[in-house]
């Protein structure tokens, strides 16, 4: 019998990581936690006020900060210095990483829309794409338990595209903008109802973390911590329970088993060094991100896991799906020259547009199988390295030209469900290598007729709404080209798929690989299917639910 | 310091920029020798024919800020800046013709955007080297084209012989087929100094960007004054039925 330091190694700090430690560290279970970026700290780190004409080029973003000088992601982005990943022919993939402890929850857009009952059963319902092994109803109570945890501001807004919360569980939302009031108008005439968003943003003080007092966008992290982020919340939670120790700047390149197949612990790359550690537990659990994690699984092959550990569906890597994406804009005249005020808010969408077609679905009047949202863009938004307006001639009037469009466009953003196809997955690269020695990972992807129906439906829905608030829309653009690139609205999920069967899924519905009891997945790669809502909250929530359940099989003995 | 001087020397800010040492990165300067596609006695009379420099840019070595640096403190001296003098005056003369002072706000090179400017031709990334191209081109060409009309350079003109210039390239409607490239590239710098104006303290007072602020309490939302244009659009929109409601 081996004796370990820690029960549990975690793997990632992120959403999903940061929650099971939290979890199991609350159950009394000692956890280490492994990082691949460096330490980092928000209280220290957030650029809080900074104005962008004190960053270099006007904050505006290049191959260093592809979302912006003041953007939290630290060694990241599009690309990660020396840790290339690689396209099949024909294939554009982006990937979005962070090397940071807390990973992208850092600068995540803090939109928290709960899963319904809609998104667990759409191929019981469509034919389509995989169902989930658990119901909404199975993840309710979860969903309470975490928005309480992270703080999410909203209302329930009695749209069946939105089930509600448990009473006192969401923080008051805060009062809608102008443009965003003329959206939901012009929306409503449509039938189409805007409501208040749902966004991991405190309006109430919570633990040690102080309410959004309404200024520095989120992306850049929130040293007050009114923005969720793990760095400042799970992770010094977990902490303070004295089970949690974290280890940064470790890249995990495999999971270790015995001669039988069973999980013993991880191999990582001390980045500081170059050497290699190895450790191990009774558990593992990997939350390094989707397609990070299912890069680990396929690097770590063993006798009795020839395909890469826990692998024996052939299932990992594939079903490799992102939200779609797409935007239209419009100049609003009505809006020109607005009286001015403070629209900072908490910084996005105060309002949004929801889901408005299961009963259309239902009765099958609509060309595509999936439903998206609208995020809106709009504001009176802090000045930067593009300027906006009918821009010709010089002087006074050139400058009144951009005064009178200042915060007098709106646009659309879709955001939709992609189902999974053939075309779209991951695999190893088997001649490329990060500067770690650890084989890449190496992208395939492809969008299918059912999401550019949805993007067609939704520039078209879009532009029937600018109109009604008498914007003049020109031709829309073909879906092929309006939509985003894979990977591009950074949702990327399903690479180690939770089902019913291990014949077609990696994970049982508690994120435990069929073939290694001990071996846990506890991100995104565990979606069954993308519905349109932006996974982090439902990373967390089965998180939660996921590593609640491991620590009562630990209790009892049976891993 | 009168307002005659500053046209001509222009003083780079004061601010985090101040340190910056200036570095000379053109190797083939700006003169009619290196121009391209002009000839002729009655062109160069005229000053009306098409013309474009053919500049030979030094690349830009610098390394960038990198992919972890200091965000609350941001570096003062990312990467060397390469305008020379004259350019940055000229800079800054086209800066205060897009952006004078008006309305009680400083012109443009009052609140250092000639340094950003600099600044950003000089950054070692894609985007800002293709703007470098185009400004760097730009500013040789007016000075080409000071020359062909008033064998002058464009420092020295007159302020009423710059405008007849700048006149046939500033406005969209007016723009002929010999002045495409300039008006094009006149376009991308007066985007730059606008949003480098607009970023200014004094420029955010000028568009009336009232955020940045901490608010104890709730968001307060749009003021009295802003819910009755709201109230006012809805209504000229036919949209007031429609109008938002918390329930």
């Amino acid at each position: 019998m081996t004796t370990h330091t820690h029960e549990v190694l975690v793997v990632g700090s992120g959403a999903g990581g940061a929650m099971a430690a939290y979890t199991l560290a609350n159950e009394g279970h000692k956890v280490l936690m492994l990082e691949a970026g460096r330490n980092y700290d928000p209280k220290t780190e957030t650029p809080m006020f900074k104005r962008n004409s004190d960053a270099p080029l006007m904050g505006a973003g290049n191959k260093d900060k592809n979302f912006g000088f003041y953007d939290a992601t630290v060694d990241g982005g599009w690309q990660v210095p020396g840790e290339p990943y690689t396209q099949g022919s024909g294939s554009e993939w982006m990937w979005w990483r962070a090397r940071m402890l807390g990973g992208r929850t850092n600068h995540w857009g803090r939109y928290s829309l709960r899963f319904s009952q809609h998104d667990f059963k759409g191929k019981t319902r469509d034919g389509l794409g995989a169902d989930w092994p658990i119901d909404y109803e199975d993840l309710a109570p979860w969903y309470d338990k975490t928005e309480d945890i992270v703080g999410v501001c909203g209302t329930n807004t009695g749209l069946d595209d939105m089930p509600p919360s448990a009473e006192g569980v969401l923080m008051p939302p805060p009062k809608p903008r102008v443009p965003e009031l003329l959206v939901a108008a012009a929306a409503k005439k449509l039938g189409i109802p805007a409501v208040p968003m749902h966004r991991a943003v405190l309006t109430r003080p919570k633990d040690d973390r102080a309410a959004c007092f309404y200024a520095t966008p989120c992306g850049h992290g929130c040293s007050i911590g009114a923005a969720f982020q793990t760095t400042t919340s799970l992770i010094p939670l977990a902490k303070k329970t004295g089970n949690l120790d974290v280890i940064t700047d470790a890249m995990v390149k495999q999971v270790n088993v015995d001669e039988r197949g069973k999980v013993t612990g991880v191999t990582y790359v001390d980045k500081n060094t170059s050497a290699e550690k190895s450790l191990t537990a009774k558990v593992v659990i990997l939350a390094a991100s989707a397609c990070e994690s299912a890069r680990i699984m396929l690097n770590s092959k063993s006798k009795a896991h020839p395909k890469g550990v826990a692998n024996s569906s052939g299932q990992i890597g594939r079903n490799l799906m992102d939200s779609t994406g797409a935007y239209l804009g419009a100049l609003i005249p009505t809006l020109k020259n607005r009286p001015r005020y403070n629209e900072d808010g908490h910084t996005a969408n105060h309002l949004f547009i929801p889901w408005w077609g299961h009963k259309q679905h239902e009765k099958g009047e609509l060309d595509f199988p999936r439903g998206y949202h609208f995020e809106i863009g709009s504001g009176f938004g802090e000045p930067g390295a593009w300027v906006s307006g009918d821009l010709d001639g010089y002087g006074a009037p050139l400058k009144a030209s951009v005064r009178e469009h200042y915060g007098a466009y709106v646009g659309f953003a879709l955001r939709g469900e992609m189902l999974p196809n053939k075309h779209s997955y991951m695999e190893i690269d088997d001649k490329v290598t990060d500067k770690w020695g650890i084989p890449v990972a190496k992208f395939h992807f492809q969008w299918a007729e059912h999401e550019l129906k949805q993007v067609e439906h939704g520039l078209k829905t879009a532009k029937k709404i600018l109109e009604n608030m008498g914007a003049k829309v020109g031709e829309l653009p073909p879906a092929e080209k309006a939509i985003s690139r894979g990977g591009q609205i950074i949702h990327e999920v399903g690479t180690t798929r939770m089902g019913s069967s291990p014949k077609d899924s990696v994970t049982n519905q508690w994120g435990q690989t069929w073939d290694c009891n001990n071996l846990f997945v506890m991100d995104a790669g565990v979606f069954a299917s993308n519905p349109h809502k932006n996974c982090t909250l439902t990373i967390m929530t089965l998180a939660m639910r996921n590593a609640s359940w491991l620590s009562e099989q630990l209790n009892k003995g049976v891993i | 310091m009168s307002e005659l001087q500053r046209h001509f020397m222009y003083q780079p800010g004061l601010s985090r920029r101040d340190s910056l040492k200036i570095m000379g990165a053109i190797i083939a300067g700006t003169s009619l020798a290196t121009m391209t596609g002009c000839s002729g006695a009655d062109q160069i009379v005229s000053g009306r024919s098409a013309h474009w420099p053919d500049l030979t840019l030094e690349p830009i070595t610098a390394k960038g800020y990198g992919t972890d640096p200091n965000l609350v403190i941001p570096p003062e001296s990312p990467w060397p800046r390469t305008m020379t003098p004259e350019q940055l005056e000229a800079t800054a003369i086209l800066a205060d013709i897009i952006v004078p002072a008006e309305g009680g706000f400083p012109s443009a090179s009052k609140v250092n955007v000639p340094d950003v400017i600099d600044e950003w031709v000089s950054a070692p990334y894609s985007g800002q080297q293709r703007d470098r191209i185009t400004i760097l081109h730009f500013l040789a060409w007016i000075n080409d084209e000071a020359t062909l009309r008033f064998e002058t350079p464009f420092l020295s003109l007159a302020q009423t012989q710059r405008m007849q210039i700048i006149d046939d390239i500033a406005f969209r409607d007016k723009v002929n087929e010999k002045v495409e490239r300039p008006a094009r590239a006149f376009s991308r710098l007066r985007s730059l100094v606008l949003s480098a104006y607009f970023c200014s303290r004094e420029g955010w007072q000028d568009i009336g960007y009232k955020g940045n602020v901490a608010i104890a309490g709730d968001y307060p939302g749009p003021t009295e004054e802003a819910n009755a244009h709201l109230n006012s659009a809805l209504q000229a929109l036919g949209l007031t039925a429609y109008a938002y409601t918390d329930a």
